[in-house]
């Protein structure tokens, strides 16, 4: 055909010109695409069948389970290891990661962390539309938790709900926000959160389930829960109050513990002082008794002669005293003056009577 | 050859043409009806490979999962006259896409709708009760009653409704801090009764201990004075078993002994001629 069709173009070359040059051109570039294309056609297209056959396998990694679709429409569930389809278009598949427990922050965000990632301690932000929420006994507390999922049913999470991550989301606000609303704000505060936490894990299933979201939740933590910021100061006060009453009560305690030993020391300090004095008595008593037994013994021997001696005696130490004014006066001299006695020298008469 | 071979090009380019104008797939997650030159004329399709004519048919696609509808947070009074703010959100989907088509035909119309009525129902319903009902025991009441109620309206435009969820119920801000007046004042109160407590709990103590202090140190002076009469009793007793050989005696010796004692200082004595003593000098 080219050929004739060549003959032909040279045959209507009637006069020399037009443009040989580049009419040569175009000749050699067909006979090249002849040659050239004529092996092709018979590599390329095996090749592409080929390639097409191979675009059906896939590896399902050990945390995910493949979804097949044929024709858009769900066909079967495949498990890890590779796998094949029948490829584009008559099937496809998805590989959803169904061991990966995820994680949702309400109330709070991490800051410098996306929202996926595992816990870490770190620098959060309240975010106070989120976590203010109001309690059974109308008042307002600020509850920080998160929720952690997995997909537990691959085929309801691809296919079921428009947008699961979302409706977690409202799912995990929702509930907390019924339990909180059905108790009080004190067991929000502090020995309810276990029973919170159950009760809210329980309701968020029960949300999700009725959804057929594919989704499961595995634990629903709370991380700080508090009072508002404009009442945090009156609760600690509370707790400063709580440690005061206590205060109170030891330091009476350490009053009793310091006072009472005290007492029982003085009470010891006064019996034994008596005890001391009873004694002393006793064995001044005792000596005093020895004494004069033991002066009678004698005076009995020699009455009149141990009696004057000791009247003597007795005078003589009395005058001897040089603080002692003495006096000698007749007895009608005494008669005879007016007895006069300063008082303010506190002078005492005294005349020594004889005894018998 | 030559002509087998373009015919079969032509084939296989036509065959494709047709394929793809009249052959279409639903995914799983879609549902579809054929509409021609406007109408539909198919039933609801699944998810699966459908044909339908090319050029003069085409397909309309609906998203055939659970769909979410999330209303503006919206201020109601409760019947005990109070604001709350209350944001809501909606569950439904798609369940009869030729009714939908036909009365709502987007996604944007059927928002409008759901807006609409969930809007007036939750304000019907939350306006039956107080508003500590709404936030604690009759919250899954209401918001059964909204779903229920919300469902039968927006059946006829192919919508199901699955379930309305009060989300949140928040206050004004001017009820709010009437709430955190009281909440603050309940705990003042609680915190001076603490301290008031302990104060009375401390004043008990020490009292007690002073009590006991006082009755230590009595017992220890009784104590001390029956010991002491003890011991004046056993003295007395000797003095009196002792002295008592002699009494005239005892009388003569410590008399001379008071004198000794007593005349020590400050003493002036005026003697006379007939003092025994002084016998001697006449």
């Amino acid at each position: 055909m080219n050929w004739d069709w060549d003959k032909l173009q040279k045959q209507q070359q009637g006069r020399p010109g037009g443009k040989p040059p580049s009419f040569d051109d175009f000749q050699d570039q067909l006979d090249k695409l002849k040659r050239f294309k004529l092996p092709g056609w018979k590599l390329v297209i095996p090749l592409f069948i080929l390639l097409w056959i191979a675009s059906g396998f896939y590896i399902v990694e050990p945390d995910e389970v493949g979804v097949v679709k044929q024709f858009g429409k769900f066909n079967r569930i495949t498990t890890a290891g590779p796998n094949y389809h029948i490829p584009y278009p008559v099937e496809s598949v998805l590989t959803p990661k169904v061991t990966q427990i995820r994680r949702v922050e309400f109330g709070f965000r991490s800051v410098g962390r996306p929202i996926t990632q595992s816990f870490q301690q770190g620098v959060s932000r309240e975010v106070k539309e989120e976590s203010l929420m109001l309690t059974g006994d109308e008042n307002i507390v600020s509850v920080q938790f998160i929720v952690q999922y997995m997909i537990k049913d691959a085929e309801n999470y691809l296919f079921n709900v428009n947008d699961p991550e979302q409706t977690l989301a409202h799912a995990g606000e929702a509930a907390m926000r019924e339990v909180i609303g059905n108790g009080k704000i004190d067991d929000a505060l502090t020995t309810g959160k276990q029973e919170i936490q159950v009760q809210t894990r329980e309701l968020m299933q029960r949300i999700l389930d009725n959804y057929h979201s594919g989704l499961s939740v595995v634990a629903v933590q709370m991380q700080n829960v508090h009072p508002p910021d404009e009442v945090i100061e009156a609760f600690k006060d509370v707790a400063s109050a709580r440690e005061d009453k206590s205060r109170y009560i030891n330091e009476a305690e350490a009053y009793q513990r310091d006072i009472l030993p005290k007492a029982r020391g003085e009470a010891s300090r006064i019996t034994n002082a008596a005890q001391a004095y009873k004694e002393t008595k006793v064995r001044g008593a005792e000596g005093d008794a020895a004494r004069f037994l033991s002066v009678l013994k004698e005076y009995d021997k020699a009455k009149d002669i141990t009696r004057k001696r000791l009247y003597l005696e007795t005078m003589e130490a009395i005058l001897s005293n040089p603080d002692a004014d003495k006096l000698i006066m007749s007895d009608d001299a005494l008669k005879q003056s007016v007895p006069y006695l300063p008082l303010d020298k506190q002078l005492r008469r005294a005349a020594p009577k004889e005894g018998k | 050859m030559k002509k087998s071979t373009i015919i079969i090009a032509v084939v296989i380019i036509l065959g494709a043409f047709v394929l793809t104008s009249a052959a279409f797939t639903v995914d799983q997650t879609q549902q579809a009806i054929v509409i021609q030159l406007g109408r539909p004329v198919s039933d609801k399709l699944g998810p699966g490979l459908h044909f339908k004519l090319p050029l003069v048919q085409n397909v309309v696609f609906f998203d055939a999962r659970i769909l979410d509808f999330d209303a503006k947070p919206e201020e109601i009074t409760t019947t005990d006259k109070k604001y709350m703010n209350v944001d809501s959100y909606t569950k439904w989907r798609i369940t009869d896409p030729l009714t939908f088509y036909t009365k709502v035909r987007t996604i944007q119309g059927a928002r409008a709708r759901l807006d609409d009525i969930v809007r007036s129902q939750l304000r019907v319903a939350l306006g039956r009760y107080t508003l500590i009902e709404v936030v604690s025991h009759k919250r899954q009441e209401i918001m059964d009653a909204v779903t229920k109620r919300s469902r039968e309206l927006l059946l006829p435009y192919g919508i199901e409704v699955l379930d309305v969820r009060i989300k949140r119920t928040d206050l004004p801000a001017e009820n709010a801090r009437s709430i955190y007046g009281r909440m603050k004042a309940e705990r003042e109160r609680q915190a001076k009764q603490y301290r008031s407590e302990g104060q009375e709990a401390s004043a008990k103590i020490k009292a007690n201990a002073d009590k006991e202090r006082a009755i230590i140190l009595a017992d220890a002076r009784k104590q001390a004075e029956i010991i002491r009469g003890e011991g004046d009793a056993q003295a007395t007793k000797i003095y009196a078993e002792s002295l008592g050989q002699n009494p005239d005696f005892y009388d003569f010796i410590r008399s001379l002994d008071a004198y000794k004692r007593g005349f020590e200082k400050n003493t002036r004595f005026i003697l006379t001629p007939k003092s025994p003593f002084l016998k001697h000098l006449q």
